[in-house]
């Protein structure tokens, strides 16, 4: 069905793949009453892995986080940690450390005694007292003077901070971050995910992130598993994620991206076939890759060019000219559109035509107005799915 | 968690420290594990003693006197419950009903100006007044305390919960001091050249007492929901077209009447089972359920003293388990982000909008003055005043002399009061950790947890004639088990009776703070190593400790107030209390009962605010 289906997980793209599975998710689910919060999820996450749980609001995220936390039990299914089941086993005794969107400090402690609690369970390491380590957390979380503080007295860029320290502080196997900075605004967040990913490579911890974010997810993880309606539909590297999406919701979903749905016209030849576009009346030349699934005429096709490879000219345009004769070799697409709206970003901009009965998303440096031709090279186009005649 | 997929369901509980597997880990692995294993059963073992409790002290006792109702002569028999029942004394047209009459004939006869009522119905009906009478007095303060601001607000909130926990017996004397034929009313209208009235032994001063008990709890709740009243809901609602009563309507009613049908509903209870209000203001002539049921116990009649006192049982229960499931369905814990700004109560413009409240809350405040104060100060002022109306100290110098000279029989002020201080602190101590355990059972989530709850407050709903009843022969009197006579004195039993009476109200003042604890607090310490009961003890309760100390300080309040149960156990003159003493004393003149009063009055308020020092501010009811 989609274009990475010998490798699911996407463990051979992932970086160190020879590492063990720290976390591994097997038929995992969670039901509450009727409702089905994470549906039949099999993940494995590798010891060190930055490893990205990404979807839309009630996607279930969230819960298969708490799964692996021990926060909830899984309905059926199997959380492993190292190789062994962890059903049954409290958190408390699960090895995690956990950070929560709303941070969770506990208001009574200062600051030290809040990194420190997790000690009262768990020794530091040999040669390190406990003061020690609550010292070296906050050393290692840019917060050297901030032991005897109020929590409340922090900003929400420090309190992250301390919870980052506080669930490290005990030594835990794995990290667990609930939407860490989605209560934080842009730049700081931005700043801040940085800082995390150089925390989590300078401990080789293993790191599991929970984000509604996918500019986040892209930014910092090693995998993504994008989650639509409780299941991930695409596990892989962020590359992966973006260039070679395996679902339409996940072509949608990460990054902008024009998806078109139509009819294959001819089988491939040179790489390519053509496609009668719904909602317009045209047919556009699309890539292939030898290891799609080979489209026959009359089957449906879904795929996807992202605004970056569509390429823009004004009416009068000497490129246009130039890029007509290129249609006219048949190497090009050439789409007639209007310009709609346009949304200044700074760098770019980005335009939203009007084509056929639908929209084209593109981005331009310079402002745009009136009729335009828009082109893409074919090998730009990323085949979503394939569905032949018998499959609907 | 603005993300939607964060499902509630803490399916967590103590008893899950043991059920994992035995895991090849080190040593001081197995070791944590094993303290884990202890501290989820020390949960547990608190649990089970704190039922143990509950049961030895409240539903045995409780139950060997109610069994009365249904066993006679060692049959089981309907007979006294269907003789209740069908009695008009107790039922009045009702028990026309209920003994077979056609429904038309009884509504006939209910409609009809000469209806009796019956004991029951009379209850009944002097509840439904009082807890419209409580409401009517209870919304302008939650009004006055929710959108004004001024000079003592804050004090004035916190002094609502005084009437609450003042004794009721010293309430009683008030009322008669204030209301009754030489009391300052008709002193103050006498000055002014009117007719005196007589309001004492009629259902006004039982109404109006029960107003002054009843009125600051509706407050309280209201003015707590009625703060947590998100003001950009209201905003919403004003910028999409609704006007200010508009919006009132659509928007901060809704979210403010549960609060009130709370207040009602608990309001409804307690007047249906008052007891010493009615002694003291009503008399036998306005004898109550519980009065009669006092009755019935003096004179031995305990089968129809216990089917009395189940019919009470099943109306107050009815109502609580219909508020606790109102509750549990309605439960929001939506914390106003922003609450409704506080106008001043000094007028910014002349204009009528702004004018009329305001008006209206003048007018308010003067009738809560008379409610409020004027008993107090009525009481106060009485206890230095002779007969003649001149001031004086002789009621105070009677108690000396008591004190001094008094016989072996009589009572005795001193004893009353170090009695009500130990009785109150023994029982604190008791109903503390009750309460505590309770509030956390009653937190979490699981199946049956509303039937929990309704059974741990069942004693608020329960005679306190019969728990003290049931105490006396069961505790006091002893019982024979496998030959073994088990008998308390009843200064342990008063104890008892006053810890069982307290600690639901420690579970309602600590709850509220248990459950608005940020459920990510827990999880990061469980994260982090802690077992369940851990967490309770290194964040939940330090945490929630006011509300814990507030608790303590209802438990205290109540304790020394308490007069229904003690005036049964008390039955050696070593064991009376200042309410009990009181009682006495105003069988004979209404000046030393005052002079008590004021002592209990004064015992009462220093004891409160040392707990208040120790503690902080009021949270829940």
């Amino acid at each position: 069905m989609n274009t990475v289906a010998s490798d699911p997980d996407g463990l051979a793209e992932g970086s160190g793949d020879s590492d063990p599975v720290a976390v591994e998710l097997d038929g995992v689910t969670k039901r509450y009453g009727d409702a089905t919060a994470v549906g039949d999820v099999s993940l494995r996450v590798r010891e060190g892995e930055f490893f990205t749980l990404v979807g839309p609001s009630g996607c279930g995220k969230t819960t298969t986080l708490r799964l692996i936390a021990g926060f909830e039990d899984p309905s059926a299914g199997t959380v492993r940690f190292a190789g062994e089941s962890v059903a049954g086993v409290p958190p408390e005794d699960r090895d995690v450390g956990v950070v929560f969107q709303s941070y969770a400090l506990f208001p009574h402690m200062t600051v030290g005694e809040n990194v420190a609690y997790g000690l009262n369970f768990a020794d530091p390491p040999e040669g390190v007292t406990r003061d020690e380590r609550v010292a070296d957390l906050l050393d290692l979380v840019d917060l050297p003077d901030a032991a005897d503080r109020d929590p409340e007295s922090l900003s929400g860029g420090q309190q992250q901070r301390v919870a980052m320290a506080r669930a490290l502080a005990p030594g835990p196997d794995v990290l667990l971050l609930d939407e860490p900075m989605s209560a934080l605004d842009a730049r700081l967040r931005e700043r801040l995910r940085a800082q995390v990913k150089r925390i989590q490579s300078e401990l080789g911890i293993t790191t599991i992130y929970v984000t509604h974010d996918q500019e986040e997810a892209l930014a910092v993880s090693d995998r993504v598993a994008v989650m639509n309606d409780g299941t991930p539909e695409q596990v892989a590297p962020p590359r992966t994620v973006y260039r070679e999406p395996a679902t339409r919701f996940v072509a949608e979903f990460v990054g902008d991206n024009n998806v078109f749905s139509g009819e294959v016209r001819d089988a491939p030849a040179d790489g390519e076939f053509a496609v009668a576009v719904d909602d317009a009346d045209e047919t556009l030349r699309v890539g292939t890759d030898e290891s799609d699934t080979r489209p026959e005429p009359g089957d449906r096709a879904d795929f996807c060019v992202r605004p970056e490879h569509l390429r823009v000219a004004g009416d009068g345009d000497p490129s246009a000219t130039r890029d007509a004769d290129a249609t006219r070799d048949g190497t090009e697409n050439a789409l007639r559109a209007t310009v709609a709206s346009a949304e200044f970003l700074g760098e770019t901009t980005r335009v939203t035509l009007d084509w056929g009965d639908r929209e084209l998303l593109v981005r331009t440096v310079d402002p745009l107005d009136g009729a335009v031709t828009v082109s893409f090279d074919p090998g730009d186009a990323h085949v979503i799915e394939v569905e032949g005649e018998n499959d609907r | 968690m603005t993300d939607g997929d964060d499902h509630g369901g803490d399916a967590d509980d103590g008893g899950d420290a043991d059920d994992h597997g035995d895991d090849t880990d080190d040593h001081g692995g197995r070791l944590a594990r094993v303290r884990a294993g202890t501290e989820a059963r020390a949960l547990t073992a608190l649990a089970v003693l704190t039922s143990l409790t509950l049961v030895v002290a409240f539903y045995y006792p409780t139950a060997t006197v109610l069994v009365e109702a249904v066993v006679v002569d060692g049959a089981v028999t309907l007979g006294v419950f269907a003789d209740v029942l069908t009695d008009p004394f107790y039922f009045g047209e009702l028990a026309r009903l209920l003994s077979g009459e056609p429904p038309g004939v009884v509504a006939r006869a209910l409609l009809s100006p000469d209806r009796r009522l019956g004991i029951v119905g009379f209850t009944a009906y002097q509840a439904v007044l009082s807890t419209v009478a409580s409401v009517a007095l209870g919304l302008p303060a939650a009004y006055l305390l929710a959108r004004f601001e001024f000079p003592g607000r804050k004090t004035l909130r916190s002094l609502t919960i005084v009437p609450f926990v003042l004794p009721s017996i010293m309430v009683g004397v008030g009322f008669v001091a204030t209301f009754g034929q030489n009391g300052t009313l008709n002193a103050a209208l006498s000055a002014l050249g009117l007719p005196p009235v007589d309001l004492m032994f009629t259902l006004e001063a039982v109404v109006i007492a029960h107003a002054f008990y009843n009125a600051p709890l509706v407050a309280r709740v209201t003015t707590a929901a009625w703060e947590s009243v998100d003001a950009s809901a209201v905003e919403t609602a004003r910028s999409l077209g609704a006007g200010p009563v508009r919006a009132f309507v659509d928007v901060v009613a809704p979210q403010v009447y549960p609060a009130v049908l709370t207040g009602a509903a608990l309001t409804f209870v307690f007047t249906f089972g008052t007891f010493p209000i009615v002694l003291a203001l009503g008399g036998f002539e306005l004898a109550t359920v519980e009065v009669f049921v006092y009755r019935l116990v003096r004179d031995l009649n305990y089968a129809e003293a216990a089917a009395l006192a189940v019919v009470e049982l099943v109306v107050s229960l009815a109502v609580l388990l219909a508020y606790l499931r109102y509750e549990a369905r309605n439960a929001t814990s939506t914390r106003g982000a922003r609450p409704l700004p506080r106008r001043s109560l000094v007028p910014p413009s002349l204009s009528p909008r702004e004018l009329l409240p305001r008006a209206g809350l003048a007018a308010y405040g003067v009738v809560a003055a008379v409610v409020f104060l004027a008993p107090i100060a009525s009481m106060i002022l009485a206890s230095v005043t002779g007969g003649d109306g001149a001031l004086t100290l002789d009621n105070y110098r009677f108690l000396v002399e008591r004190q001094q000279t008094g016989a072996a029989f009589q009572v005795r002020p001193w004893p009353a009061i170090r009695n009500s201080l130990a009785f109150a602190g023994a029982a604190t101590l008791l109903a503390l950790p009750m309460g505590v355990v309770v509030a956390v059972l009653t937190t979490r989530r699981y199946r049956g947890r509303t039937l929990v709850d309704a059974a741990a407050m069942a004693p608020l709903a329960v005679s306190g004639i019969i728990v003290g009843l049931g105490l006396l022969r069961g505790l006091v009197f002893g019982v024979e088990i496998a030959g073994w006579r088990i008998a308390a004195g009843g200064a342990v039993a008063i104890v008892v009776a006053h810890a069982v009476a307290g600690y639901p109200f420690v579970v309602r003042t600590v709850s509220p703070g248990l459950s608005g604890l940020d459920r990510s607090l827990v999880e990061s310490a469980r994260a982090l190593g802690a077992s369940r009961a851990r967490v309770i003890r290194d964040v939940e309760l330090p945490l929630v400790w006011p509300a814990v100390v507030a608790g303590a300080a209802f438990a205290f309040a109540i304790s020394i107030g308490e007069f229904t149960s003690t005036v049964v156990l008390a039955t050696g003159a070593d064991a009376y209390t200042m309410p009990v003493a009181i009682e006495r004393f105003i069988g004979r003149r209404l000046g030393p009962a005052t002079a008590m009063g004021v002592v209990l009055l004064v015992v009462t308020g220093l004891s409160f605010v040392v707990i208040e020092r120790l503690g902080g501010e009021h949270r829940g009811l």
